[in-house]
């Protein structure tokens, strides 16, 4: 959803399918691709493979950029943890500002509802 | 072995004043029990990273804390309510969940963070003396979760951890420079790079959030 949003900020036309792992490429963001697979090995904590994108980040982006972006991967590693381990609910103002792709990219399979059944 | 990335001077006081608050007592834990859930994050990813601590932490978790911390950091999209019900059944305190997933959550940001810039994992600080204060929020309200979460807030992430209002506070104060949190928040790369990254990682973790 964030994307979503940010996209309609910059008109610039995200693809989020590139972000579930649905579609392939850049997704309408510079560098997406790369962004994706550092995202993705930073998360996973796969470190030989983060330290060769870490290379290839100064390189395409820049070290202060790539460590931004390792930052926020960082950060969303741990909030996702927080969301799933409290068993929150989409709260209407999130579900608002994705409801036109959430089923369309995948999310909405994330949340079976035996995650909430006791 | 290549030179370790930059780091804002606000990430680098965020990750250390967290780490110094694990060796705190907390509402629920002990200093001491705060560091072992750390170490038993690390543990659960990678036993190798678990056998590095502080001497002076020795002891266990019990063993239910142990299986909540597994769960969380290797299967957390995976969680249910029955899960966490079996775990509260076995006599894990609500209260004492809550801010262990505060604490595991937020060591998760901090060693992803030092080890994805290459600065390797950070050491843990000894465990301070002192008991818990078992506080509990009174203002909170059933909104659906498994557990009540704060009565007011802009979104239900922000409110997830308002039982316990000091572990809401150690994970956000954690988490703040990751995203746009504060009216001055900024970063080097474009906000639809932030939340493509953003959104990645929330696919590989399966969070539906």
């Amino acid at each position: 959803m964030a994307l979503r949003a940010s996209a309609l900020e910059t008109g610039q036309a995200a693809d989020l399918e590139v972000a579930t792992g649905r579609a392939g490429g850049d997704g309408n963001v510079e560098s997406g691709a790369f962004l994706v697979t550092l995202a993705e090995a930073v998360a996973r904590w796969r470190w030989d493979e983060v330290a060769a994108l870490r290379e290839e980040g100064r390189a395409r982006l820049g070290a202060q950029q790539t460590s931004d972006a390792i930052l926020v991967a960082s950060g969303f590693n741990g909030i996702t943890r927080v969301a799933d381990a409290i068993g929150i609910r989409l709260d209407q103002r999130t579900a608002d500002a994705s409801a036109d792709f959430r089923d369309s990219v995948g999310i909405s399979a994330f949340a079976p509802e035996e995650k909430w059944q006791g | 072995m290549t030179a370790a990335l930059p780091v804002a001077d606000s990430t680098v006081e965020a990750h250390d004043a967290t780490r110094r608050a694990f060796a705190r007592p907390g509402a629920w834990w002990d200093g001491a029990d705060r560091l072992r859930i750390v170490v038993e994050t690390r543990n659960a990813h990678d036993p190798d990273l678990g056998a590095e601590k502080p001497e002076a932490l020795t002891g266990d978790l019990p063993p239910i804390a142990v299986e909540a911390i597994h769960g969380i950091r290797n299967d957390s999209g995976r969680l249910t309510r029955r899960w966490f019900d079996e775990l509260i059944d076995m006599g894990l305190q609500p209260e004492a969940y809550v801010e262990l997933v505060s604490v595991a959550s937020s060591s998760v940001i901090v060693d992803t963070f030092a080890q994805g810039i290459g600065r390797g994992l950070p050491e843990l600080p000894d465990p301070e003396p002192g008991a818990p204060t078992f506080e509990r929020s009174d203002d909170v309200v059933d909104a659906g979760a498994w557990l009540p979460i704060k009565r007011e807030g802009r979104a239900n992430i922000l409110r997830s951890l308002g039982l316990v209002p000091s572990a809401l506070k150690l994970f956000f104060d954690t988490f703040n420079t990751s995203y746009y949190m504060r009216p001055n928040a900024a970063f080097s790369i474009s906000r639809p790079q932030v939340e493509l990254v953003a959104s990645r990682v929330s696919a590989v973790n399966e969070c539906f959030y």
